[in-house]
């Protein structure tokens, strides 16, 4: 035995020489068992924030009113056209079209997909996803093609004084 | 070699089941089905002591290996 290693390359009776015992046994059943175990302890603890706010939602506590924001004049948005803006914080676009005379609707721009920006497309009257074609009805913001399952959440608009401003972010029915 | 993979698949059954109900959650989130959030996430967090038990009470079992016969 010791003189084998002595001679280098020794002769050979068997093939194991060569497998690296260290760790071996790292990923045998039980470990695996143990892996399992432990992803199950991830996702339930991943849970958790899901959980805090929906239960938040549902006693109500999300339901903040934002201070009111101006928009625009009501003179310098024409009947068909739409202006962006940033509600209820600066990070979250959103988008206000005027469609008729008396009728505005404003609704958080990132499409329900992937979060591109929705924009209004004022000949085909119709918000338009650019980035897989998906398309959004502009009076109630439900989705009307492409890959979009969701409608986009609504932001309640009133107009006093000559200005258009956002008040809520509103909870769409679903 | 005899071994016992009952505990892997059953452990294995808890992660397709955890993938599922995460996938729910957060597409209940989504839509605003809050409570439906929380029915899914509570299964989640119940699905983790289960998948503990079972590996408690498999730890030990299975496989003699061919060296130890
Ligand atoms: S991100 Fe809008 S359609 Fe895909």
């Amino acid at each position: 035995m010791s003189d084998r290693n002595n001679r280098v390359p020794f002769d050979e009776d068997n093939y194991t020489h060569n497998i690296n015992r260290n760790n071996e046994r790292m990923l045998d059943r039980r470990g695996f068992m143990k892996t399992l175990a432990g992803a199950a302890g991830v996702f339930a603890i991943s849970s958790l924030p899901w959980g805090a706010v929906a239960a938040k939602e549902l006693l109500g506590l999300g339901e903040k009113e934002y201070p009111h924001q101006k928009i625009v004049n009501v003179k310098d948005i024409a009947i068909g056209d739409s202006v962006d803006f940033n509600f209820p914080s600066e990070h979250d676009s959103a988008i206000l079209i005027r469609l008729s005379d008396k009728r505005y609707v404003a609704y958080q721009n990132a499409c329900t997909h992937l979060r591109c920006p929705v924009y209004w497309v004022k000949e085909e009257k119709e918000m338009v996803c650019p980035c897989h074609h998906g398309k959004f009805d502009a009076g109630t913001g439900a989705p009307t093609a492409g890959p979009p399952r969701r409608p986009l959440p609504g932001i309640q608009v009133e107009v006093s004084n000559g200005g258009v401003y956002a008040v809520k972010v509103k909870r769409y029915e679903a | 070699m005899k071994r016992s993979y009952v505990g892997v698949l059953l452990l294995c059954t808890i992660l397709l089941l955890n993938i599922v109900f995460t996938q729910l959650m957060v597409h209940q989130f989504y839509y605003e089905h809050y409570a439906t959030t929380l029915v899914y996430g509570g299964l989640n967090i119940l699905l983790f002591p289960i998948a503990l038990l079972i590996y408690r009470k498999e730890k030990h079992k299975g496989g003699t290996h061919g060296h130890e016969q």
